[in-house]
């Protein structure tokens, strides 16, 4: 077995990471480097020089805001500073354009409403998606449009690996003594799509959430997407009674959680035969509530721990229970390019999304 | 090739790490606790191996306490009751 390329750590000043002497800068020095210090995700790296760094931070301020710290992340309690997020995105292959999102998104993780903490510890799939919104899509290179989850965008195939990146080194979420996930899922390698502005009929996700900026940032922890389709129909109902049936299952999270949320992310096909027809988004949501439901007592005999509103305990066996609590919790939004599909994201369960302005 | 150098990808500690409590020489006597992670299965294993601990080793079994949840944190004060209540805690994590 290899014991890894010769390395010499180097002292750095303050607000900068450590610098790491490598034997050469070819890509298997750096991988073997990787592997043998339990870093990465596996996958080829771009190798974070300190020229390839600085070009990074000065996509937001540079050098003098390179040590405020963005974030304090668990379950390593590892610091978040704006240089350590340049070199993660130096290390993912990110567009410097890029940048600023992967600082926003990293603000949202360490909300606590997000509870990293919680995302991190549990047996749960759990991955962080970034949903990037406003003027930065196109600035930026995102795609909103054909294929958003991916693959074959730089920007977001880099910035979701960025976000797990960040997330191995300094959250420490590796799996096993920082990431208990059972088995994982595929976008904990990378998780980030775009709001489709043009193709969207209402107003914006994170106008809807009240956040009013030309640019934004939302996290949201949950499973892979859930696709749905539907060609046959040119009525709202058939189409959301199918988002319904994915919503309403036993087998995720969100049956013992019932304050936690959906993303429902409708391709602009669909949201434009919703809008055609009259509906808002909130007529969308209100109506996914109604149709989204469970007999109460196939649910009773699934679960022994559950973490319910009360009023949930009053419903007869045979009523017809909501998946979730309140309409709000299914988010709504639109991303893609044409066809007739759509998907549902299930949550984990114990966390909110956060929506925030773009870096400054 | 040369040698290149290229920045630590991890970032510093932002907390200390904090020390576990010495464990104590003797059993006998103490008040033992339990908390209740809220898994399905925790509770009935960990008041099973509570009650066979208390009886072989001569403890006083103070009860059963239950954090809000499973996904987060015990809650502050709960912690400092069970501080204030018990010399001995045993919990867990995960299913």
């Amino acid at each position: 077995m290899s014991e890894g390329p010769q390395v010499a750590a180097v002292e750095a000043p303050a607000g900068v990471e450590p610098e790491i002497e490598l034997a050469d800068a070819s890509p298997e020095a750096l991988l073997e480097l990787f592997e043998a210090r339990g870093w990465g995700d596996g996958l080829p790296l771009v190798p974070p020089t300190q020229e390839r760094v600085e070009r990074m931070l000065a996509s937001v301020g540079g050098e003098a805001a390179a040590g405020e710290v963005v974030a304090t992340l668990p379950p390593r309690f590892g610091r978040a500073t704006r240089h350590s997020l340049a070199v993660n995105a130096v290390l993912a292959g990110c567009p410097e354009a890029v940048f600023p999102v992967l600082v926003s998104a990293v603000r949202a993780l360490g909300d606590p409403e997000l509870n990293l903490r919680g995302v991190n510890a549990t047996t749960h799939p759990v991955a962080p998606l970034v949903i990037v919104h406003g003027e930065v899509v196109a600035r930026a290179g995102f795609n909103a449009g054909l294929g958003t989850f991916g693959p074959g965008n730089r920007a977001n195939a880099t910035l979701g690996r960025a976000m797990r990146l960040v997330l191995l080194h300094i959250a420490g979420a590796r799996p096993g003594d920082g990431d208990a996930s059972t088995q994982g899922q595929p976008s904990k390698y990378a998780y980030c799509i775009a709001e489709n502005a043009e193709a969207n009929p209402w107003e914006s996700y994170p106008r809807s959430q009240g956040v009013d900026a030309p640019s934004a940032v939302t996290v949201y922890c949950g499973e892979n997407p859930h696709n749905f389709h539907d060609m046959e129909n040119s009525e709202p109902g058939p189409i959301l009674d199918k988002a319904a049936s994915v919503m309403a299952t036993l087998g995720c999270n969100n049956a013992p959680i019932s304050s936690a949320e959906f993303f429902v992310v409708l391709g602009p096909e669909h949201a434009a035969t919703l809008a055609g027809s009259g509906w808002t988004r909130r007529d969308v949501q209100s109506y996914l509530f109604e149709r989204a439901r469970i007999p109460a007592g196939e649910f009773r005999r699934a679960f022994e721990v559950t973490v319910r509103r009360p009023w949930f305990e009053a419903l007869r066996d045979a009523d017809p229970m909501p998946i979730t609590d309140h309409p709000d919790n299914i988010r709504v939004l639109v991303a893609g390019g044409p066809g007739k599909h759509s998907c549902v994201i299930p949550s984990w369960g114990m966390t909110r999304s956060v929506t925030l302005p773009l870096e400054p | 090739m040369d040698p290149i150098r290229i920045y630590s990808p991890e970032g510093a500690v932002g907390r200390p790490t904090r020390a576990l409590a010495a464990s104590p020489a003797v059993l006998t006597g103490l008040r033992l606790g339990i908390l209740d992670n809220g898994k399905p299965n925790a509770a009935p294993l960990m008041e099973r191996m509570g009650e066979q601990l208390a009886q072989r080793m001569n403890l006083e079994l103070v009860g059963v306490f239950r954090k809000g949840s499973a996904a987060t944190p015990c809650e502050e004060p709960l912690l400092v009751e069970i501080a204030e209540s018990c010399d001995l805690v045993l919990t867990g994590s995960a299913d």
